[in-house]
């Protein structure tokens, strides 16, 4: 019977793709592992197969690339986790000034404590900074994009470009949640400042009273 | 090196790191930096050896473990101090001549821009071996630099600033600029004096005017 044949060829495909998508989960947390304990440096593809269970060979399938792939996709990987839990932070925001507030006060403590981040970051920054720059440049955007909704239902100053502001403003969060300089963010009233203040009076100045 | 820059951009700022140091031995310091840097442009930084720029240089190398006896390491702390040197000297003249607060800002945002960007030996790093570059400009890295470019800047500031608010806008110009180095946008290119100017007065000039006029100064 044709059809159920189909069928069960389309069962098939969506379980092998549901395995791989756990497959390579496994090796990416395995090697998120290696790197914690290891370093980048240090972690081998060796690590990362035994650490998951897997043959070298069966690390390579799913990683043709090898380590560089691998370490590049752990970041990524990492990235993915931390802008889920930042989503859920901020999906239910009423406004702009609330997404920006919760998300950078959110995001700041975040990479503060961040164990594995902070380790590397203190002894091999070399290593994790090029992959954090390709990141970084889609995370950019990504921020941008999750704020246009927010700008489009705010009143904004005249003249103002949506998809400007979009990107202005983004990079301003990221450049104050992974450096905050002289502000200290867990400080509720300067993150307000900050915010309120000084990235949205150019885009969305506060009513006057 | 020098004939490779841009229209004289660092021409007197080596006269004047030679004139402030005078003796022998800073001009000697200055000839290693200089060479290190041409050698950085021409090589990258992880192939340059300590012998490499003794050579560029035209001097021993028990010279240069003379005037840097850490060596290569040395030489390249050297090199990051005299070009943080000539960059905020430039700045200052630059700033130095602002009429006003959006002036200020403008001209100091262009100027720095524009010096990052055509620095060739900074742009090689940046292609080639961008880690050792990200990794002193990223981070709590970037929070030290934040301060030390902010505390240098706020000065320009306070002419129409209280000293809180001064600090505060100068931050965030370093930022804005090196935001815009590391990820150029479509919109600004910050050594454009025009798209300078348009980027302060949308986004950055109503906030320091804010910052003034609504923000309580830190306690």
């Amino acid at each position: 019977m044709p059809g159920g044949r189909d069928a069960s060829s389309v069962a098939g495909e969506e379980a092998r793709a549901v395995h791989a998508e756990a497959m390579s989960e496994r090796i990416l947390e395995a090697t998120f592992a290696c790197v914690d304990r290891w370093g980048i440096a240090k972690t081998t593809v060796e690590d990362a197969a035994r650490e998951a269970g897997v043959s070298r060979a069966t690390l390579y399938r799913y990683f043709p690339g090898g380590r560089d792939e691998l370490i590049a996709a752990v970041v990524g990987f990492e990235f993915a986790r931390f802008f889920d839990r930042l989503y859920d932070e901020v999906r239910d925001a009423a406004s702009l000034e609330e997404v920006l507030e919760r998300g950078i006060g959110f995001a700041h403590q975040a990479v503060v404590g961040h164990a594995v981040l902070q380790r590397i970051l203190a002894t091999e920054p070399e290593l994790l900074e090029p992959t954090l720059t390709i990141e970084g440049s889609q995370i950019l955007g990504a921020i941008a994009e999750f704020l246009v909704p927010y700008l489009e239902r705010h009143e904004l100053a005249p003249g103002v470009d949506v998809a400007e502001a979009a990107d202005f403003l983004a990079r301003m969060a990221l450049s104050h949640i992974t450096s905050p300089g002289r502000w200290d963010l867990a400080d509720p009233a300067q993150l307000a400042r900050l915010v309120r203040v000084e990235l949205l009076a150019g885009i969305a100045p506060a009513p006057v009273r | 090196m020098d004939g490779a820059r841009p229209e004289g951009a660092h021409e007197p700022a080596v006269a004047r790191v030679v004139r402030l140091g005078g003796d022998d031995r800073s001009s000697q310091r200055v000839r290693i930096v200089d060479a290190a840097l041409r050698c950085i442009g021409a090589q990258g930084l992880q192939k340059t050896t300590a012998d490499d720029i003794a050579r560029e240089a035209g001097i021993s190398r028990a010279t240069l473990y003379r005037t840097f006896p850490g060596g290569k390491d040395a030489v390249l702390a050297g090199v990051v101090e005299t070009e943080v040197a000539r960059f905020f000297s430039a700045l200052a003249v630059t700033m130095g001549e602002a009429d006003d607060l959006e002036d200020v800002l403008v001209a100091g945002m262009v100027e720095a821009a524009a010096r990052l960007r055509s620095h060739e030996p900074l742009a090689r790093l940046l292609a080639d071996e961008p880690g050792v570059v990200l990794a002193r400009l990223s981070f709590a890295k970037l929070d030290g630099l934040l301060r030390v470019a902010s505390d240098f800047a706020a000065p320009f500031f306070a002419r129409w600033l209280g000293p809180d608010e001064a600090s505060r806008a100068a931050e965030w110009a370093v930022r804005i600029v090196i935001s815009y180095l590391l990820s150029p946008s479509q919109g600004f290119d910050l050594a454009d004096a025009g798209q300078t100017r348009r980027l302060v007065a949308t986004f950055v000039l109503p906030g320091v005017v804010a910052l003034g006029a609504l923000g309580d100064p830190a306690p």
